[in-house]
């Protein structure tokens, strides 16, 4: 495998060539500063992590002479966009040259006959959308992390949108992408052979499987986007309930209603409302008998999403709960960005305040099997901060999982705080357990350990193959084939194991 | 790699005692939030001095990976303009309940201070400041001195000294000086009596952005003896560095003693348009947008009345930029990167004049001395001109003609 120790004058001026002086860099800042991402990070084994050097390349002939020198020096690549990603995809574990793709950030023409614009990996959803504004369209991927990650992590981590029920999520936002393969040929991959073309049957379905790598079968260097026409109308409701089962009934009910203007149903459990809480005085107060949260968001033309607005509201009201108003619901709404991962809601178990990290599972669970997640991944937390009070649970949210098809299972999100700057071997070790068994029982259920971010952080990894069966078998053939040298991103999800039997 | 073994200087530790606890309020959040409005990002697109780099690097400097000689000079690469901790959740959701803000442009400050004292040094701002220090302004170009600090008014007969001083800028002083000309002849115009001080030296507020917080705690004190001199008891401010210096450095080295009022030229000019004390007769034709200057939009939260007086102008056709979309964007001139990067400051300002380009514009108007000289730099060959809000009105108040403006002039 590609590892190595000190990269000599020779490497370091061979990059040199290919992006420039100025774009290798090999301060001690800029290595440490791309060693972690906001995930759980172990800050007591930060030096482990960082990166040889840092190369910003602008082009995918330069990321493309990058690889291929690794490949020959047996180097590891590891990419990074926005850092943003909460599974460790871009932290160098076995280190390397860190590829930032940052500089990479050209906007095409903006095709409104095709409705589709074609831009560099380095650029940010939130960025593009200011720009298309005049064009009256959008590109709908909209993630918690909408104003931070970057087109090229995106398809890094097949990410989820929080429109995907409407709008649909990566994959099926991203129309085709080129990419830079382990061994530096570039490849466009798409449907069929045209940059724009929706849908081909003609080879096999590569775009699918280069999407979600974390890195691991090369570097997407442009992709083209899917423009939507901006919505006339959205619509947000948050209802507040006196139970859990009754927000999970009232959301099922809303999930099944068959509106194609629906682009999410979320549900809050207990102690989710109790972490938001935690500032009530500050932001929206709620009263004491709201025990869960049953929320939804419509987007459309108006002719479509008024009357669906309507009905909506009627099944929401026939549940029993209380309707927020306009103002809260879309004060609510519009902070969705923001407003869940707020380090200073940390507490210890005596109600200390603490900054605390914010570290999200976001697996995928078939909705009738919600219920009994909540019980036990609130079992499993609880045991871990009751041995250790640098944990704090943070309660659980429920998403539609779907594209286009807000039914049958939802992303299920329960947050951990935790206090980093006091983890140390023991409490990381009683850590990574604790993400074992969340990703264990999201198995057992019949769902997957990951709807949104990958499942490559320790811990999970262990039981990828479990989820995957002979699937994970066949991910290991390709690898081995697309990467002989095993330079992309090595260490990630158990991979280095597809070079271990010759 | 650790940290060499040589002892860290006290001023460190003092730092991470004063900053530990925002630092780990950033470094466990790492969202990033913050880097898409940071102009400085926008050009360099090099995370190394992020927000959250900035916040992270102290950490690493508690854990003994990092030393201040390792990250002095990734904190050149900021104007202190502010948008990251306007964006930063921390601050927006939970900040009043926790009585928690992030304070990148402290901390960054900080961190420059932090350098200086342990004997580290950017050669511009070194040079730059100790220049400052002889000249007692600014060498904003050749032939700056003390006696010709007041230069710029010589025609306007100006007493010295009064109850309200005009406190004007080095580089309006000595540079852009038909900006303090305007303003003085608007004020004087409708009829706001003021005097200028008997000795005025820099305001000391770039020392203390560069990190050279002796030299601006010795300036600070000259002017605020000046000021008490003449009975001082009001100071109209013209450029918004200055307006942050008066109203958040001096408070923080005088404490109660500092018992000023300190006004801000442009919400005075508003005001009196407002109150028909000026009143705006002389046509603009032309289109026009607006520069929002950082340290008034995102420091302090003045957006409004200069759109006020934007939409007073005959004439004047006005292609709005909200002001939050503007948090993005800079000149690049503030917080000495321009002395030290001059090449970031003209790529920073050629993306702002990038922006106005879009709108179809000629006229790109800015409230703030310190911008204008880059932006015009870049936008000359968009065929955009690049005027001070202060003269575009002192046009239209017919009091003085806009030089290079293609525009009907009225007589001075
Ligand atoms: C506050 C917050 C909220 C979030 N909410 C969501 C959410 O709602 N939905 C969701 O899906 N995610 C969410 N995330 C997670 C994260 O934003 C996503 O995983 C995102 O897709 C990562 O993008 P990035 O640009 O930051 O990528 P990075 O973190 O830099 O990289 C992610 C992975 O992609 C690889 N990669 C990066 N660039 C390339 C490239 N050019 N080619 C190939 N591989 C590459 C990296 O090696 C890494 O494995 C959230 C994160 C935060 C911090
Ligand atoms: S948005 Fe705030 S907390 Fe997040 S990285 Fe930026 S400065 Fe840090």
């Amino acid at each position: 495998m590609a590892t190595v120790t000190a990269l000599d004058d020779r490497v370091l001026e061979g990059l040199a060539e290919i992006v420039g002086h100025q774009y290798v860099l090999t301060s001690k800042t800029a290595r440490i500063n791309r060693a972690r991402v906001p995930s759980m990070f172990a800050v007591h084994r930060w030096e482990e992590h960082v990166p040889q050097v840092v190369v910003l390349p602008a082009s995918a002939h330069e990321v493309s002479e990058i690889v291929k020198l690794a490949n020959r020096e047996r180097i590891p690549v590891v990419p990074r966009a926005g850092g943003t990603g909460l599974v460790d995809g871009a932290v160098p574990l076995n280190r390397g040259i860190l590829v930032d793709i940052k500089r990479m950030d050209h906007v095409g023409e903006v095709d409104l006959a095709e409705r589709a614009i074609t831009v560099g990996p380095g650029v940010n959803m939130f960025k593009l959308n200011e720009m298309l504004r005049p064009y009256g369209v959008m590109y709908p991927d909209n993630p918690a992390s909408y104003t931070c990650a970057l087109v090229g992590g995106r398809i890094g981590t097949n990410g989820w949108s929080l429109l995907g029920a409407r709008f649909g999520h990566v994959r099926n936002l991203v129309i085709s992408f080129e990419i830079v393969l382990p061994t530096g040929e570039i490849i466009r991959v798409g449907e069929g052979g045209g940059i724009k073309t929706r849908s081909s049957s003609s080879g096999y379905r590569l775009k699918e499987l280069f999407m979600g790598t974390q890195g691991t079968l090369g570097i997407v260097t442009e992709a083209t986007l899917e423009l939507v026409k901006r919505p006339e109308a959205e619509f947000s409701a948050f209802w507040l309930q006196r139970s859990y089962d009754t927000a999970w009934k009232t959301g099922g009910e809303l999930m099944r209603s068959g509106y194609a203007t629906i682009a999410g149903v979320m549900l809050f459990d207990e102690r989710k409302v109790d972490f938001v809480r935690r500032d009530d005085e500050a932001y929206v107060p709620q009263p004491d008998w709201c025990e869960a949260v049953c929320a939804f968001a419509l987007y459309g033309n108006r002719a479509e999403v008024r009357p669906a607005a309507k009905e909506m509201m009627r099944i929401a009201k026939a549940s029993g709960g209380e309707y927020v108003g306009d103002e809260i619901a879309q004060l609510d709404w519009s902070a969705r960005h923001d407003r869940y991962a707020t380090p200073l809601h940390g507490r210890t178990p005596n109600g200390q305040v603490a900054p605390m990290s914010w570290h999200c599972e976001d697996a995928g669970i078939p909705y009738p099997k919600v219920p009994e997640i909540r019980k036990r991944w609130h079992a499993i937390v609880d045991d871990l901060v009751a041995r250790h009070p640098i944990f704090d649970d943070w309660g659980m949210f429920s998403y539609t999982n779907g594209p286009y098809k807000p039914w049958g299972d939802m992303l299920c999100e329960i947050d951990v705080g935790i206090w980093e700057e006091h983890l140390d071997d023991e409490t990381w070790g009683a850590w990574v357990d604790c993400k074992r068994e969340i990703a264990r029982a999201s198995i057992e259920v019949g769902g997957t350990i990951s709807a949104a971010h990958g499942s490559s952080r320790a811990g999970e990894v262990d039981l990828v193959p479990l989820e995957l069966g002979g699937a994970y078998d066949v991910m290991k053939t390709i690898k081995r084939a697309l990467d002989p040298n095993n330079i992309m991103n090595p260490g990630k999800y158990g991979l280095d194991s597809a070079y271990e039997d010759g | 790699m650790t940290a060499d073994d040589k002892p860290a200087d006290p001023s460190v530790g003092r730092v991470l005692d004063d900053w530990r606890n925002a630092a780990y309020n950033c470094f466990s959040s790492g969202h990033k939030f913050c880097r898409e409005v940071c102009p400085v990002l926008q050009v360099t697109h090099d995370e190394t001095h992020s927000p959250t780099a900035f916040h992270a690097n102290l950490v690493a400097m508690d854990k003994g990976l990092l030393t201040i000689e390792d990250v002095a000079a990734d904190y050149v690469n900021c104007t202190q303009c502010g948008a990251c901790e306007l964006r930063c959740p921390n601050t927006i959701f939970a900040g009043d309940f926790y009585r928690f803000r992030t304070r990148t442009v402290d901390l960054v400050k900080a961190m420059r201070a932090l350098a200086v004292e342990n004997d580290i040094h950017q050669p511009e701002w070194q040079r730059w400041n100790l220049q400052t220090d002889e000249l007692k302004a600014e060498p904003v170009l050749e032939g700056v001195s003390q006696e010709r600090v007041a230069d710029w008014a010589a025609e306007l007969g100006l007493p010295i000294g009064g109850e309200t001083i005009l406190f004007c800028d080095c580089e309006a002083a000595f540079y852009r000086t038909s900006q303090p000309k305007a303003v003085a002849k608007l004020l004087l115009a409708a009829g706001v009596e003021f005097g200028l001080m008997r000795e005025q030296w820099c305001c000391g507020g770039p020392a203390a952005e560069m990190g050279y917080v002796d030299q601006a705690r010795r300036f600070a004190e000259h002017n605020i003896a000046d000021w008490r001199a003449v009975g001082a008891k009001r100071i109209l401010v013209l450029d918004p560095h200055d307006y942050i210096t008066f109203t958040e450095d001096y408070p923080k080295y005088f404490g109660d003693d500092y018992d000023f009022e300190i006004v801000l030229v442009i919400e005075l000019i508003a005001e009196l348009i407002r109150d028909g004390r000026l009143t705006l007769t002389v046509p603009v034709e032309r289109r026009a947008t607006y520069h929002d200057p950082c340290r008034l939009n995102k420091r302090k939260g003045i957006h409004r009345e200069p759109r006020e007086i934007m939409r007073a102008i005959p004439g004047l056709t006005f292609e709005d930029v909200d002001h939050v979309t503007q948090w993005g964007y800079c000149s690049g001139a503030g917080a000495g990167l321009g002395i030290e990067k001059p090449e970031l400051t003209a790529a920073i300002s050629a993306r702002r004049v990038e922006q106005a380009a879009t709108l179809d514009i000629d006229l790109l108007v800015s409230a703030c001395v310190w911008s204008e000289r880059p932006l015009s730099e870049q936008a000359a060959p968009h065929a955009i001109e690049v005027c001070d809000l202060m003269e575009l009105v002192a046009h239209a108040a017919g009091l003085q003609p806009l030089a290079g403006l293609n525009v009907a002039a009225a007589g001075d």
